[in-house]
């Protein structure tokens, strides 16, 4: 049963010289691969390491939004994905629209991240709007209702956007790669890290240092009280799932140039970042990051040593705390 | 009095269906029947118990697989041993499940739900040789009461006796559902719902109680699995994906939880509404997601809710 | 629901008015009946939605011809479209199609979950079904060896046996290969077909790493550094959605491709979204069963292309042409069946007309297979910077036929595969 012969192309097989293929255009450095097997080692730690920490930052943005929100509304905001995904859409709408008008590449990190907090803006739209009417509701309305805007904004996002994938094109690759102990590490996954500590950090400060913050954890402690010392539930309620969106949407924003968008990104998301916050706990903004660490190095680790578990090792991992710990590693709220 | 004319006319219409209707809005009502017995269950749990599921899909799709599994890798092609296997299997799954899931309520318990659901998703998935992964496994024609019908073709096969077969398990577990939470057990349901600590002051195992509740709703939920089977031809890991779990939720929000009936409508119209809207619409989910939103908000009862809400206040029974 | 058709592209009725005086050989419409209607499945919603809707754009420019000539046998071709989505509902809304809507043939189909169920049940119903880009197979065997109403698909696996005979021709010296593949049938089949085929042709190659990250992942940067931790020769990839698009620019990003050589047996599926700034020259690029820029690209193949920009501002991907070529077999097996008359052929001639017809599709002659699969040519090359698009393109291109390429009816693939006379 002989393979016919194709029309245009030489019969493969047939002693065909080793074609002369022409060399990729890289905008990294020349590969310097280190030598001993300790340095080997150190390269490879810190390839699987740094893979880890930025998918870690990226669901920590996420994360952290859904307990913001959980923290002080009791609300567990399956939206919280899709908040992610119009991030990212609106974030590349801005950035075209920024380089088509002329503006430097360099600076693309700029209306990027700008739209991306801009967008968190439908928050407000959506409390006042939808979550309002349903406070003294069982929380299971509550989560139905997010899981209503899950619904509508999967296909909001198609209609505008339509179903194609979009990306920012090769603005990722704009400042380049640094080496850091023999291995290769994009700067932009290094500004996302970073970005993603300074909200971390912004929030701790956020929650301990402001007024608004001590609102925020005298209203997640007690509400009742909170609100009998005259603290107005409804500007808080509005401002704090405006904060949970302009998280998540931010978070998608500054991913994207990463990546690509898809409208079903969100639904995807949503499954890890529930992983965070169950294992990281309910409500609480240090097991939003420590959970987002765990998600993101474990992944990395599980691709590493038997890429067979991946997903699974998080699923166990998150049953194992729900059943042993519920509240999480740092959740402190009754169950 | 009203309540059992409307059932009875129900009955009558589901018995005459298949001679009036057109043969596609006759195959509809066969998922409407099979969702309508995993409903049941879940508004054991829901409205009942007070416990909301966000991973009953996992039933449904333990039930179809128990089915295809059977007519795939043994002789067996009774209906009633699938559902049966199925209602075992379900059990069996939902005793551990249901013994780390009801430890908790509210939001802790429907997430831990959703856990256990994406797991069995991932593990169709990942396991293909034994599950056939995203490819699924198909199930062949089931014999019904021994009758293998294989003269058929298979749409009459199923607009006849898997119609009238689908209908006598609906009907047979509305029945029993109804004397469930009729039975002293389910006034204890109930207690649990409204009162957990009074419950427990008056010597309800509230632990036990829920966990009980929860076995027999995956068996509700399997059966039903079981049943939707054969009509698709093919059972795949999409039946327990997270978001089937949703729909099912929204079913018994749509017809009403708080009534017995409830559940039954929202399956009815979830289905009759989705078929006319995609023809129509391809951005269907956006309407489907305003109706929640709506439904939620303005509606929590339901449809039946809004039925009743017409009627005259009864009092509540003791 | 009488008028539950609001959305149907092309009532024809326009068409016909031009298209009478235009052709004066195209009568007008026959009298028997009104439009034929054609049912049309699409992926909308998930990670396959671009590719459903370049099938169905593929579809209506095609109607949108057939209706200027005349349609068919006199009468306007009329789509009913419907949503392809999990397997359940697909069912439900192929049912429909044929028992509601009364369509003449179904055309589409493109998830293999979703095609495995639909064919029984097209073989129940007894109306032809064209499925643009579904098979019937379960991992590389075939579960319907003799359908009467079902027309499959070229082979799941087809891509990854060119990309693998042509890995042999162009990348010679590999001794060490990894894959990454999606955690599902189509990725585990590429990767293992696409192995058989270089050790087929004595290449001597290890795997060192084998990746299956769910499909629908969106950030591929653990799994590329566990790549370079194992240093392959070369990598090979299955990806043909956003997810090719991601793996290529992190790869880049971290200078991948400067230690390896790079096989992407399907990615040419979203060719456009391949910037140059992010993919390098020198990869293996597949753009399955039709390439846009075929420099001997039919006058058809080329006007659709200009079209299709100028509709879209994008360039079309292969699923236009199973697209087509389906809906246009279908055309042409309608009027073979009428053998110059114009009453309307029963289905049952349609299908036996079917059955072995050739027809000038997109990108050039398609057939099909006595036992209902399609055939047709894959495209694949080695990609090169040297064009006017921002993206990449290939050359030089390689051209192989499923004849040479997909395994004949009946045969076990590994077998087959063991079979060549190299």
């Amino acid at each position: 049963m002989a393979p016919h012969t194709p029309q245009r192309s030489e019969r493969p097989g047939e002693a065909v010289p080793l074609l002369d293929v022409p060399t990729a255009h890289y905008t990294g450095g020349p590969d310097t691969a280190p030598h001993t097997s300790h340095a080997r080692l150190m390269s490879h730690l810190v390839n699987i390491l740094m893979g880890g920490i930025f998918h870690a930052s990226i669901l920590f943005l996420v994360a952290a939004g859904l307990q913001v929100v959980f923290g002080v509304q009791r609300i567990f905001n399956l939206a919280c994905g899709s908040f992610y995904a119009l991030g990212a859409y609106v974030g590349i709408s801005a950035v075209q629209a920024f380089t088509s008008a002329g503006g430097p590449p360099a600076l693309f990190i700029l209306p990027l991240a700008i739209a991306g907090l801009a967008v968190g803006a439908v928050g407000v739209v959506i409390e006042r709007g939808l979550l309002a009417f349903v406070y003294d509701r069982d929380e299971t309305f509550q989560l139905l209702l997010t899981f209503a805007l899950v619904l509508m904004m999967e296909d909001a996002i198609r209609m505008t956007w339509g179903t194609a994938p979009q990306s920012t094109s090769a603005l990722y690759l704009v400042y380049g790669q640094v080496r850091f102990l023999g291995a290769t590490i994009p700067v932009y996954n290094l500004i996302v890290i970073g970005a993603s500590l300074a909200i971390a950090l912004g929030i701790g400060w956020l929650l301990t240092r402001t007024a608004f913050g001590r609102i925020m954890r005298a209203t997640a402690d007690n509400r009742e009280m909170a609100e009998a010392l005259g603290v107005d539930m409804r500007r808080v309620y509005a401002k704090v799932f405006t904060l949970g969106t302009a998280l998540g949407t931010l978070g998608g924003a500054l991913v994207i140039p990463a990546t690509a968008a898809m409208s079903e990104m969100g639904v995807e998301l949503i499954v890890e970042a529930f992983a965070v916050v169950v294992i990281g706990g309910l409500g609480s903004m240090r097991g939003a990051f420590v959970g987002a660490l765990v998600v993101g190095i474990l992944r990395a680790v599980a691709i590493f040593i038997y890429p067979e578990l991946e997903m699974l090792l998080i699923y166990l991992i998150v049953i194992g705390v729900l059943v042993l710990r519920p509240r999480g590693l740092f959740g402190g709220a009754a169950v | 009095m009203t309540a059992r004319l409307v059932l009875g006319a129900a009955l009558l219409a589901g018995l005459g269906v298949p001679l009036v209707a057109p043969a596609y809005h006759v195959l509809l009502m066969l998922p409407f029947m099979a969702y309508a017995v995993v409903l049941l269950g879940l508004n054991l749990l829901f409205g009942y118990t007070g416990l909301v599921s966000f991973g009953h899909a996992l039933f449904i799709g333990i039930g179809a697989y128990t089915g295809a599994f059977l007519t795939a890798h043994t002789p067996v092609r009774a209906l009633e041993v699938m559902l049966i296997l199925a209602a075992v299997v379900g059990a069996l799954v939902a005793a551990p499940v249901g013994a780390l899931c009801v430890r908790y309520v509210k939001i802790y318990f429907g997430m831990l739900t959703l856990a256990f659901g994406m797991v069995f998703y991932t593990f169709v998935l990942k396991f293909y040789r034994f599950t056939g992964g995203d490819e699924g496994m198909p199930v062949q024609r089931p014999s019904l009461l021994g009758v293998a019908f294989e003269a058929l073709p298979k749409t009459d096969y199923l607009t006849g006796p898997y119609y009238y077969y689908s209908l006598a398990v609906l009907v047979v577990a509305t029945v029993v559902m109804w004397r469930i939470v009729r039975s002293p057990f389910g006034l204890c349901l109930r207690t649990i719902r409204d009162n957990p600590v009074k419950a427990e002051a008056l010597g309800v195992g509230v632990k036990r109680y829920r966990w009980l509740a929860f076995l027999i709703s995956a068996v509700y939920a399997s059966v039903g699995g079981a049943l939707l089977g054969p009509p698709i031809g093919n059972v795949d890991p999409t039946l327990a994906y997270w978001t089937h779990s949703g729909d099912l939720v929204f079913m018994t929000l749509l017809g009403g939880f708080t009534n017995f009936f409830g559940p039954l409508l929202g399956a009815f119209v979830f289905i009759f509404l989705q078929d006319s809207i995609k023809s129509v619409f391809p951005y269907w989910r956006l309407i489907f997601g305003a109706i929640l939103a709506f439904i939620v908000i303005f509606a929590p009862g339901g449809l039946m809710g809004l039925v009743t809400r017409a009627r005259p206040e009864r009092p509540a029974p003791a | 629901m009488t008028t539950r058709r609001q959305f149907l592209k092309l009532t024809g009725g326009a068409a016909a008015a031009t298209a009478g005086v235009r052709l004066g050989a195209a009568p007008a419409f026959a009298q028997t009946g009104g439009p034929v209607k054609i049912g049309i499945l699409t992926i909308r919603a998930g990670i396959a939605a671009p590719v459903g809707a370049a099938g169905l754009r593929g579809t209506e420019w095609w109607a949108e011809r057939v209706n200027k000539a005349g349609g068919i046998l006199g009468r306007p071709v009329q789509l009913v479209v419907e949503e392809e989505s999990t397997p359940k509902d697909t069912v439900e809304r192929y049912r429909k199609l044929i028992l509601q809507d009364k369509v003449e043939v179904v055309i589409g189909g493109i998830s293999t979950g979703v095609t495995l169920a639909l064919a029984p049940v097209a073989e129940d119903l007894g109306t032809p079904w064209l499925s643009w880009d579904g098979t019937t197979q379960k991992g590389v065997e075939e579960t319907m060896p003799n359908p009467k109403w079902a027309f499959k698909s070229v082979d799941n696996e087809v891509e990854a046996i060119v990309g693998g005979i042509l890995t042999a021709k162009y990348f010679k010296g590999v001794k060490t290969i990894a894959g990454i593949n999606n955690d599902y049938s189509y990725g585990h089949d590429c990767w293992q077909s696409y192995q058989a085929v270089l050790k087929k042709y004595g290449m001597d190659v290890k795997p060192v790493i084998e990746l299956f990250p769910k499909l629908g992942v969106t950030d591929f940067t653990s799994h590329i550094a566990t790549i370079q931790q194992a240093k392959p020769d070369l990598l090979m990839t299955s990806f043909w959605s956003g997810d090719a698009t991601i793996l290529m620019k992190q790869a880049t990003a971290v200078g991948l491709f400067k230690t390896m050589k790079g096989v992407f047996t399907t990615a040419g599926g979203v060719h456009d979204s391949l910037k140059k700034e992010f993919t390098p020259e020198g990869l293996l690029l597949g753009y399955n069963t039709m390439y846009f820029d075929d420099p001997s690209g039919s006058a058809l193949l080329k006007q659709f292309v200009r079209e299709y920009k100028a509709k879209y501002n994008e360039y079309p991907p292969y699923e236009c042409d199973h697209a087509y070529f389906n809906a246009e077999s279908y055309r042409a097996a309608v009027e073979k069946a009428a053998r110059g008359g114009r009453q309307w052929p029963s289905k049952a001639d349609v299908v036996k007309a079917l059955e072995g017809i050739e027809v000038e599709s997109l990108s050039g002659k398609r057939s099909w297979r006595e036992d209902h699969v399609q055939m047709c040519n894959f495209y694949q090359g080695i990609t090169t910077h040297k064009n006017a698009y921002d993206f990449v393109t290939i050359s030089p291109l390689e051209v192989v036929s499923t004849k040479q390429a997909m395994k004949p009816a009946g045969a076990k693939l590994f077998n087959w595969i063991n079979s060549w006379k190299i």
